[in-house]
């Protein structure tokens, strides 16, 4: 299990101490109590009952009147969640601990390659299952069955999912906005990608890449401070953002093997051993299984460990941009290699470390309405060092990043489609160029991957169909989410849609494999990287049902 | 210009440039004061206190636009008359029109105009022989004193409905606020905000409180000085959590997917420059006017100080509880420049002594009567108390009936003018973020 955050009380205390002679008491105001309950059913072909997700959700706003220190829009903010997923009740053959893999990769690709000869099926929820793997991932994808099905109540009070203070006070002419708490900071101008926005991690087991990203992403206790700065003579608009971000490290959540969505399978490698035959000429090897990981090294919960960012953003004419800086731990898991004592062998213990690596961005973001098109672009970029990827040899090399979005939004009426409403249509290229690629990495030097999102609106913008794609270039892998929601009345929606994905057809070679005399392309371990979460998903096509009561 | 010359170039459908023409204090007078220099006339079944409905409506069909005849002839709603009031500008946009107004031209196009400093730019009574006398009065009202300065409504509660059943199928509840960055008269800085590198225009801020689907989604839109521009249109999405441009050129997208386009917005909200206007002649007409604390309230929803919004009542709920007085009124048609427009043309029915507009009529492009909008106004001395002597004639409640569709969106406002609630800042995309939840 993961560990508490025994640190965080003296953190949150201190900030709030330094915020000043805050004395508060409840104001006049109502108490703001908003929520919903929501079910969500989703059927995979082949596979059955896929999702039965059950979520409850408290959104608390309180304002508070305060006196003396200045401070004013005071305001405490909470947003509780609970969430049963009833697939592993309900489905225990497919998902939860007692989910088999014939080999590992089963859920995505056939069993044809030496590779799958090499490595052992994936141990579903390994803490239910193999003692060993539990203590080596231990603080990373050590789920039990019970995490598993209420994600929300574990060590880090997840179902706590925001709980942050709102404060502002005036620094000369300018604005001074606080907000101090469990939150969640979102950089950029971009749907679905996280190319500056990457402060908070994201919890890909809950729907893969497909939910939105607000519901996703893991919270974290930070202090946000804007100054709010107004106009100048050049720009209508101007601020500064300062993050701190003093929460322990918490890295992307990729889904236990065994989960119902475990991104690019990663769980069930993480999971897996690595089998030598009984012929094997070293001794030691012979015969044995060595666990692909030996052990998770989440950085120590220090002051040198926090993360910290700064942003200028501002307004000039018909742009908006910011620039942006940000000094955080990677949040996908690095795999460090761990030679044995016999050189070209790894240690008997383990393969694998996974690391978390100090990473440095550099980025920026802007958008622009443009009269003659009656559209809006939006370009957002960013370079990192100190991100590491995967490679055959080694099992990483740190290399310097480059991402970026183009984005293209307009609003169309089309009287033909029967709508007093205007359409949506929203159209993104995501690129990523790996700046010191080496040919045994599985991630292609560059790749794009483009989005398309069309959305239309009927009866008074009660019912409106949509038709989201994703088509990721390198991987040849296409993802098609058409879904129609209805909302009877101010509490009600009702989402039909289906999810449907092709491709996972790439394989990538993988040096083991050349060893036993197939240098070909092999689907594990590391074409998982190669496809992509779209294409790792080619056999995840659902229909989905989502009913929500809002209140 | 020589005559001849004006002539061929009106006859050519060509406009030139309007020379600014002097203001004298009895067209001040006039047109701010129209009660004390006009009669009201004297109709029996407009007395106060009267009610029409669809036994007498014919005796009183001149002074009723024709979509309120109709509505009254079939039954859907009943008129109770209320004494006609002045409802007088705040003294200094009088004086600043007084100041400013014979400095005003209009440009050689439409939408464009020289009119520095503030107040109304063309006071003088409108000729059926000008021919830009429509133009004029699209200024007059987009220069108007409309909210003032600055103002707020807190809260907004926006219903649609099924006018068949009169089943309310959403509620939302907003805060809105309004700031004019220029053409300021009554709060400091006037008559400008500085700086304003932009040249902005006015400042619309909007936060969604409920429903619960939508909460926490913000709008703000700026308007510029320069007519031809478009706005520039902010949203900040709740689930987002992010600020989203938006293409601002789709002013006819059904707002929220109500009845009521952001074109319609406080009569038009669109560009001059978007229209051919028209001056159709000055009539005397019942508009919905009247003293909002002397009106029967609604009991729900409930407000901590104790105010009641303005209740609906009608086929569907769809109109105002309210009393209508008879005004003087001019008539202006607004015809969409784009042949492409789902509008065939608006009919305007302007109040002549604030120029805000409460009464519109849509009609679509086969000339068939498609939407109508009321803007109930209420005199600020019988509104809140701190409203009193603000000199704005307050948007008070609201019904946009859809006729072709049965359908309508009725909304009851709490405005308040107070400029201690939309300060600058609030109408700034870093606002937007830094408020954002």
């Amino acid at each position: 299990m993961r560990a508490g955050n025994s640190n965080l009380l003296p953190h949150a205390l201190g900030l709030a101490v330094a915020l000043g002679s805050l004395s508060m008491t409840a104001s006049a105001a109502d108490t703001s109590i908003h929520g919903f309950a929501e079910n969500a059913t989703y059927f995979r072909d082949g596979v059955g009952l896929s999702k039965f997700r059950n979520t409850g959700q408290l959104e608390i706003l309180k304002p508070l009147e305060t006196s003396g220190g200045g401070w004013y829009n005071v305001s405490v903010n909470a947003v509780l969640r609970a969430t049963y997923d009833g697939v592993y009740d309900l489905n225990d053959e497919e998902f939860g601990e007692d989910a088999q893999q014939q080999y590992l990769g089963s859920n995505w690709h056939p069993n044809e390659d030496v590779s799958n000869q090499a490595l052992t099926p994936g141990v579903p929820v390994p803490c239910e299952n193999d003692p060993t793997l539990c203590n080596n991932l231990s603080g990373y994808m050590d789920e039990d069955s019970n995490d598993l099905r209420t994600p929300d109540f574990n060590d880090e009070w997840d179902f706590v999912r925001e709980l942050y203070i709102d404060a502002s006070r005036n620094v000369g002419d300018d604005q001074l906005s606080i907000r101090l708490g469990k939150q969640q900071v979102v950089w950029g101008r971009t749907d679905l990608f996280r190319v500056l926005d990457t402060i908070n991690p994201v919890d890909y087991s809950r729907h893969n890449i497909y939910d939105e990203l607000e519901d996703i992403r893991i919270p974290q206790w930070m202090l946000k401070a804007d100054l709010l700065m107004g106009p100048n003579e050049v720009f209508d608009d101007m601020n500064f953002q300062l993050v701190w971000n003093f929460d322990k490290f918490r890295p992307n959540n990729l889904g236990t093997c065994g989960q119902s969505y475990s991104i690019v399978d990663a769980g069930c490698f993480f999971s897996s051993y690595i089998g030598f035959p009984d012929s094997f000429p070293v001794a030691d090897y012979a015969g044995s299984l060595i666990p692909i990981i030996h052990d998770v090294k989440l950085p120590e919960h220090s002051l040198q460990n926090t993360q910290i960012g700064l942003k200028w953003e501002g307004v000039y004419g018909d742009a908006t941009f910011s620039l942006n800086t940000l000094r955080y731990r990677q949040q996908m898991p690095s795999l460090h290699y761990r030679a044995g004592a016999v050189p070209g062998l790894p240690a008997l213990d383990g393969v694998f470390d996974i690391h978390f690596p100090q990473v440095n961005l550099f980025g920026g973001s802007l958008d622009y309405y443009d009269m003659t098109t009656d559209a809006t672009w939006r370009i957002e970029a960013a370079y990192t060092n100190g991100e590491e990827l995967a490679r055959d040899t080694d099992g990483h090399k740190q290399t310097d990043m480059a991402r970026y979005v183009i984005g293209f939004d307009k609003n169309l009426m089309i009287p033909a489609l029967g709508s007093t409403s205007a359409f949506l249509l929203s159209a993104q290229v995501f690129g990523q160029h790996v700046l010191e690629h080496e040919s045994d990495m599985p991630d292609a030097e560059k790749n794009w991957t483009g989005t398309l999102l069309f959305k239309g609106f009927y009866m008074h913008n009660r019912l409106s169909p949509q038709l989201v794609l994703a088509h990721d270039v390198k991987a040849a892998a296409t993802a098609i989410a058409p879904s129609i929601s209805f909302q009877p009345d101010n509490h009600w929606l009702f989402n039909f849609g289906f999810n449907v994905k092709e491709g996972g057809n790439k394989k990538f070679p993988w040096s083991v494999a050349a060893a036993n005399g197939d240098s070909s392309g092999q689907w594990e371990p590391l074409a998982r990287f190669t496809n992509g979460p779209i294409g790792v998903a080619n056999q995840e096509d659902e229909v989905q049902l989502t009913i929500r009561y809002g209140f | 210009m020589k005559p001849a010359i004006v002539a061929l170039a009106l006859a050519a459908g060509i406009s030139t440039a309007t020379q600014a023409l002097p203001v004298t204090e009895a067209q001040i007078q006039a047109s701010f004061f129209p009660y004390q220099t006009e009669s009201v006339p004297q109709v029996p079944e407009l007395a106060p206190g009267s009610v029409i409905n669809a036994g007498n409506v014919d005796k009183v069909m001149a002074y009723l636009d024709p979509a309120m005849y109709q509505f009254v002839k079939n039954g859907d709603y009943e008129i109770t008359v209320g004494e006609t009031t002045s409802f007088g500008l705040h003294q200094s946009y009088i004086d600043a029109t007084r100041k400013y107004a014979s400095q005003a031209e209009l440009g050689a196009k439409t939408g464009e105009i020289t009119a520095p400093g503030a107040g109304r730019p063309f006071p003088q009574e409108p000729s059926m022989d000008d021919p830009r006398a429509g133009e004029k009065l699209a200024w007059n009202y987009k220069y108007g004193y409309n909210w003032g300065d600055s103002a707020a409504i807190m809260p907004f509660y926006w219903y649609m409905k099924d006018m068949e059943s009169g089943k309310v199928e959403r509620t939302f509840k907003f805060n809105f606020n309004f700031l004019n960055y220029s053409r300021r008269t009554a709060q400091d800085p006037v008559p400008e905000i500085s700086p304003n590198p932009s040249e902005l225009f006015r400042g619309t801020y909007a936060m969604v409180l409920e429903p619960f689907d939508v909460k926490d989604t913000q709008l703000l839109i700026h308007k510029f000085q320069n007519d031809v521009k478009n706005d520039n249109a902010y949203l900040y999405l709740g689930f987002q959590r992010r600020v989203r441009r938006l293409s601002s050129g789709q002013t006819t997208d059904a707002f929220l997917g109500t009845d009521i386009m952001i074109e319609d917005f406080e009569g038009y909200g669109g560009r001059i420059s978007d229209m051919k206007w028209t001056y159709k002649g000055t009539k005397w007409l019942l508009s919905p006017m009247y003293n909002h604390n002397d009106m029967a309230l609604a009991s729900e929803p409930v407000e901590s100080d104790g105010y009641q919004f303005v209740d609906f009542t009608g086929t569907g709920t769809c109109f105002p509880k309210i009393t209508w007085q008879l005004r003087k009124t001019y008539v202006l048609w607004s015809e969409p420049v784009d042949p492409n427009h789902p509008v065939g043309r608006r009919e305007h029915y302007v109040d002549a002594q604030t120029f805000i507009i409460p009464r519109n009529i849509t009609y679509d492009r086969n000339g068939a009567m498609w939407k109508t909008f009321t803007i109930g106004q209420s005199h600020p001395d019988h509104h809140l108390p701190q409203n009193k002597g603000k000199g704005v004639a307050i948007d008070d409640s609201f019904s946009m009936v859809d006729m072709q569709a049965n359908h309508c969106t009725t909304g009851q406002f709490k405005g308040i003018i107070d400029p201690k609630l939309s300060p600058e800042s609030r109408f700034t995309v870093q606002n937007m973020r830094a408020s954002g939840r």
